[in-house]
């Protein structure tokens, strides 16, 4: 009996080594995580209560940054264009970015050529090439619209300075910066699915459209899955775009939520508010991510 | 064992939780336990730190310093650049933190005074400068009065003239605009000199030029003294905003939405010798000055007349853009910055700036005369005249909400300006919001 106790004992004490020594390995990361990341949220989700602004005493004041965005046209306005690019960008990308990959996937001449170029536009810098798309698709002798009207369209869209397609456009300069990105994992996720199935389905007489449908779709599942979840989620956090084409313009047509965050905290130094504002978006993400999980049954391999 | 696990991982957050408040606390903590040595170096010196933007671009901060230097040798002045763009959020960001390194700070616009203003960050002056005559700089300290304290002084009112580019007003065979010329004779003069000019060269010239930023149309509105653009009704602006766009339209100025999305600035546009004349800030004059000699604009004669007022306003009325400097309120050396701060904004300062070529605050007739004696300075007397001023109105005057007005304009601007809505919707449209600000 006490034999056995002290076996237990002994056991016990090198397993908590063992996890101790586990810990210490995980705690750099960890610790770092909850300095910069968790500490953050959670005082913006305090601060989400308060009215502050960075400098006098913070103030309670419940739920009024709450329903402030209610009443809020700036807000509701970025609510929106936040989700409708969310919406025009997701499938776009990944329609266009799987188009290339299963077209690069194929033994073409100068494939590698062609790699580089469309991941080209992932690497260089935004802001070089969001100036470069401005000059493109100016109203005024912009290239674009020179060529629409050669085509006989009388009237091409103003693009960044017309309300309605200013989101188009960053819409489109999106999808064309990102696509070579969400390109690169679904090649990878290609040359993972093994010949032999593409070799048994041809044996059965299958023609190109349906080795696609019933070989790579099923097999990139798990990829497609994990695209979509970061494109959405990267969607969501859209900013850097709208600052450097539109600034939120035409009025507040291109206005999304992170662009009125930083407007609300930095210019306005209104931290609270500002913070309610992170928090809708957190909620809205985070109900798509779980939607998203939710369906993922839809999406693993059988 | 489970236990145990859920101790440590309690423990561990513990900590973490620990280190997030003291590094939250630090900052007071740090700045109360250095404030023994009050910044004074071991020679005996103290050293302030002004933040500011742009050194290289801008000639009068040296000349400052090393004049203020003189006068006073046991304090050195040392310089911060925070950079143009983000300047006044860059500062903000720096004081919030309760950052006593920086000790004078420039003000750069109407929206970040207010926000630091309402944030406690700077210290009042009006006690510091009773002995400072306010009226030497023509009503404009009252125009940034908080509840009859003040927060700053300003060094620098860069009044709007006009520029016009006399060889194209030449070639059109049209006089040259007169000095306190109304809103609506500028509109048939931009009418007129650039049909002519157009004809005359042969390529496209355009008579007037306004510049992306609201302020170029919504000033004009302001200059009768009866409103400001913290508003609840707007529609006085409509009349403005009417001649411009009819003027944009029939192409004798370009597009708001080329320009915008070109991001052309307004001293590219004035430089391609096709652009008669541009209502702009007197601080494009050393620019201009600079940009013919070195061959950065196109070569042309230019000359200066006031800013087109609206009927029955008086002559010599013009809208304006201060920068001033301020102390900040956690500064350990406030003394000897209060003392840079007399200086700069001072007579002296004035006349140091003014030889740069910078409209200073404190506007005598030696300033003038030693702006118009710079290099470049068109030599004709009625360029000269076209500086002395009456009156200044600020673009924005002070109040608890200036920086979202300040965002509401802008939208309503761009909006109206890009042909995306109505004048009158977009004006109302703004007024009710400002006035849904609380």
């Amino acid at each position: 009996m006490e034999q056995i106790q002290k076996i237990n004992k002994a056991a016990k004490k090198r397993k908590r080594k063992e996890n101790l020594t586990a810990y210490s390995f995980i705690a750099p990361n960890f610790l770092g995580f909850a300095i910069f990341t968790l500490g953050p949220i959670i005082f913006a989700i305090i601060l989400s209560f308060y009215k502050w602004d960075g400098s006098n005493p913070m103030e309670f004041i419940g739920f009024d940054n709450f329903t402030r965005m209610w009443g809020d046209s700036r807000v509701q306005a970025a609510f929106i264009n936040t989700i409708v690019f969310v919406i025009g960008t997701v499938p776009l990308t990944l329609i266009f970015s799987l188009f290339l990959a299963v077209l690069l996937n194929k033994k073409i001449k100068g494939r590698n050529i062609f790699r580089t170029v469309s991941f080209f536009p992932y690497v260089a810098s935004l802001v070089a090439v969001a100036a470069v798309w401005n000059m493109i698709f100016s109203p005024v002798n912009g290239p674009i619209n020179e060529i629409l009207k050669t085509l006989g369209m009388m009237d091409p869209p103003r693009w960044a300075a017309d309300k309605n397609w200013a989101m188009v456009t960053i819409i489109f300069f999106s999808v064309w910066k990102q696509i070579g990105y969400y390109m690169v994992i679904f090649l990878a996720g290609l040359q993972g699915i093994s010949e032999e199935m593409y070799e048994a389905s041809e044996l059965d007489g299958a023609n190109s459209w349906q080795k696609f449908r019933n070989v790579t779709l099923p097999q990139l599942r798990p990829v497609t899955f994990f695209v979509m979840m970061m494109l959405t989620i990267n969607s969501f956090k859209v900013y850097d775009q709208v600052y450097m084409i539109t600034q939120g313009g035409p009025g507040t047509s291109t206005l999304v939520l992170v662009y009125e965050i930083y407007n609300t905290a930095f210019k306005n130094w209104d931290l609270g508010y500002s913070s309610a504002i992170s928090m809708l978006l957190f909620v809205l993400v985070l109900l798509v991510t779980v939607f998203q999980f939710k369906g993922e049954k839809g999406f693993v391999n059988e | 064992m489970k236990k145990f696990k859920k101790s440590f991982v309690l423990t561990l957050f513990a900590v973490v939780l620990g280190i997030v408040v003291l590094a939250g606390c630090g900052n007071s903590g740090s700045s109360s336990s250095s404030s023994s040595e009050s910044g004074s170096s071991s020679s005996g010196k103290t050293k302030i730190t002004w933040a500011l933007w742009d050194i290289d671009s801008s000639t009068y901060y040296k000349p400052l310093i090393k004049a203020f230097e003189k006068e006073n040798p046991n304090i050195d002045v040392e310089m911060l650049d925070l950079g143009s763009t983000d300047y006044m959020t860059v500062l903000g960001t720096q004081l919030s933190g309760g950052d006593n390194n920086i000790d004078v700070a420039s003000i750069k616009d109407m929206p970040g005074y207010a926000s630091l203003v309402s944030k406690n960050q700077l210290e009042p002056l009006s006690k510091l400068a009773k002995n400072v005559d306010l009226d030497s700089y023509g009503g404009l300290v009252y125009q940034i009065k908080v509840n009859k304290e003040f927060y700053a002084l300003p060094f620098r009112n860069d009044i709007y003239v006009m520029y016009y580019n006399k060889d194209l007003f030449d070639a059109a065979g049209v006089d040259y605009p007169k000095n306190g010329i109304t809103w609506d004779e500028y509109n048939t003069l931009v009418q007129e000199v650039s049909k002519k000019a157009t004809k005359a060269k042969g390529s496209q010239v355009y008579g007037g030029h306004y510049h992306t930023w609201r302020s170029q149309v919504q000033l004009y509105g302001i200059l009768n003294g009866k409103n400001t653009l913290v508003s609840d009704d707007y529609s006085f602006l409509q009349p403005y905003y009417e001649t411009v766009l009819a003027q944009q339209k029939a192409g004798y100025v370009q597009d708001y939405s080329a320009l915008k999305t070109s991001s052309l600035s307004y001293s590219a546009a004035f430089y391609q010798n096709n652009v008669a004349t541009m209502v702009m800030g007197s601080w494009f004059i050393p620019t201009l000055e600079t940009a013919m000699s070195s061959g950065q604009s196109e070569k042309f004669n230019w000359g200066i007349a006031t800013m087109p007022v609206p009927k029955g306003v008086d002559d010599g009325t013009t809208a304006g853009t201060i920068t001033s400097l301020a102390i900040n309120a956690n500064s350990k050396k406030k003394k000897a910055a209060y003392k840079f701060v007399e200086f700069v904004t001072g007579k002296k300062g004035a006349s140091i700036i003014a030889k740069t070529g910078t409209m200073p605050a404190i506007q005598t007739t030696d300033v003038i005369e030693s702006i118009a004696s710079t290099d470049g300075f068109p030599s004709d007397a009625a360029s000269k005249e076209a500086l002395s001023v009456k009156k200044t109105y600020l673009e924005l005057p002070y109040s608890k909400n200036v920086a979202e007005v300040d965002t509401i304009l802008n939208d309503a601007h761009d909006n109206i300006m890009s042909g995306n809505a109505s004048i009158k919707d977009e004006l109302k449209n703004a007024s009710d919001q400002v006035k849904a600000l609380k």
